[in-house]
């Protein structure tokens, strides 16, 4: 790969593969690239968005292994192996909105729109939360998240319209139509 | 922004490998990166590699056991694997509850408690906690011997730790709680501008177990963003033992108030000033001791 000399400052590139909304993907990426930008600039997924970049909006937030993170603060090579789940990934295959997307409409919990793709992500990964901890248990009554345990997820989720409340009304609805 | 190269080693053998080759080169460890990679946007780093932990594969490493004596924590066990684990819930809820306040679901579930403890800021709220419960780390240097060291003497100053350069901290370990001890009286209370991805004002994590006699036989107490470094107060906890924690007048509660506030050495910034800092330190720690009578 090294061409002499001339390209010694030239950073080697990684190959890297994982699972991009159900389907294997590969790339060949700087070592440093972030999720985030690896997901809309290389993929052209523009659905997650970047705002603050530095942890505390969460509109950047990806799923990965069905368990929210902020694509802006994870290096990509990272991602090797893994299964990452953008906003395009929730809608299913036919075109219509998942579950919690559907909810977010209902409930008018999404105005500029630039929060929601990381809202419905974390949304939906509260859904899996609870659905990993239902099936590890052995108890048999059902656990679903109050609007305390909701808002406390969402707490890495800033919106600067709604206020929230449609936001966490939509998501009790989401969890509920278990 | 640093630009950077990110080496992956994917076994602590290779690890090693990985250490000993970048030799007096400008490295850094990576493990959940929610710091670092925030830390690198702000300032220029020439020439700055990475040595991801991320990929090593080490159960040790990555998870929680029991052992004997206590808990092993692995430096790369995430802050969302402390929440959800039932043993820390139940026989160490400072540590519980410190993991649940930390920033938010996302940064939760990739930040370490490695990496909290590494960083060393003195508002690392994890860490506090691991102060309180007299945790020790558990350092592996590149030759493959290990040293143990107790989590007060491990952080030196503002991100400043004892770690040297051919080492990493491998695991965490919190001592099992008095066989006789039948109750705990353990939180981490937390004062912030607001509650949510806060860093904090001044912290405060406590850990207080009692016979059945309701006597306190042992108490652990550490406060955070108060000193350059999270201090363990020694001599506020050695006042609390063999008192009734049900049973504790008002001017024993001010005398305990002031051994905490005799560690505190707080600065003012932009989120408090030192006086505000102290007496709410103060304040905190009297309602430590506000428990109701059941």
């Amino acid at each position: 790969m090294m061409k002499g000399n001339r390209n010694r400052k030239e950073k080697q590139l990684v190959r890297i593969s994982f699972s991009l909304n159900g389907q294997k993907v590969e790339a060949e990426i700087k070592s440093s690239t972030i999720l985030l930008d690896l997901i809309r600039d290389v993929f052209s997924l523009k659905g997650t968005k970047g705002a603050c970049r530095e942890g505390e909006c969460g509109s950047c937030t990806v799923l990965l292994n069905d368990v929210p993170v902020n694509s802006c603060l994870f290096p990509a090579i990272n991602a090797n192996g893994k299964n990452i789940t953008t906003i395009e990934g929730l809608t299913k295959s036919d075109g219509s909105l998942d579950e919690v997307q559907e909810a977010i409409v209902q409930n008018g919990a999404s105005q500029c729109g630039f929060c929601t793709s990381g809202v419905a992500l974390a949304i939906k990964g509260l859904k899996y939360h609870y659905k990993k901890l239902n099936n590890s248990k052995k108890i048999n009554a059902v656990l679903t998240p109050n609007r305390k345990d909701i808002k406390k997820w969402l707490e890495g989720n800033l919106c600067r319209c709604t206020g929230y409340v449609k936001i966490i009304d939509a998501a009790e609805k989401a969890l509920i139509n278990e | 922004m640093t630009d950077f190269e990110i080496i992956s080693p994917a076994t602590i053998k290779e690890l090693f490998i990985v250490i000993k080759k970048c030799g007096k080169d400008n490295f850094r460890f990576g493990a959940g990166y929610t710091d670092l990679l925030n830390e690198l946007r702000k300032k220029t780093e020439p020439e700055l590699k990475i040595i991801n932990l991320a990929q090593v594969k080490d159960s040790q490493f990555t998870g929680i056991k029991t052992g004997i004596r206590g808990l092993w924590i692995g430096a790369m066990t995430t802050i969302q694997q402390l929440v959800s684990n039932q043993i820390i819930n139940r026989e160490f809820p400072v540590l519980h509850q410190s993991a649940s306040s930390l920033a938010s679901t996302q940064v939760r579930n990739v930040a370490t408690i490695g990496g909290n403890i590494c960083t060393a800021s003195p508002s690392g709220d994890v860490s506090c906690a691991l102060v309180s419960l007299n945790a020790s780390c558990e350092i592996l240097r590149v030759d493959g011997r290990t040293r143990m060291i107790s989590i007060q003497d491990f952080f030196l100053g503002p991100r400043k730790t004892l770690l040297n350069r051919d080492e990493v901290l491998y695991r965490i370990f919190i001592p099992q709680n008095k066989p006789t001890s039948v109750s705990v009286h353990s939180g981490f209370i937390k004062v912030g501008t607001r509650q949510s991805m806060e860093c904090s004002v001044v912290s405060l994590a406590f850990h207080i177990q009692s016979d059945k006699k309701s006597k306190i036989i042992k108490a652990g107490l550490a406060i955070g963003a108060a000193s350059p470094t999270i201090r363990f107060t020694e001599s506020a906890c050695n006042f609390l033992i063999d008192k009734t924690l049900k049973n504790i007048s008002e001017s024993i509660k001010d005398e305990f108030a002031e051994n905490v506030v005799v560690y505190a050495s707080p600065i003012s910034d932009l989120r408090a000033s030192a006086w505000y800092r102290k007496e709410v330190l103060y304040n905190i720690s009297k309602s430590v001791l506000e428990v109701n009578p059941s």
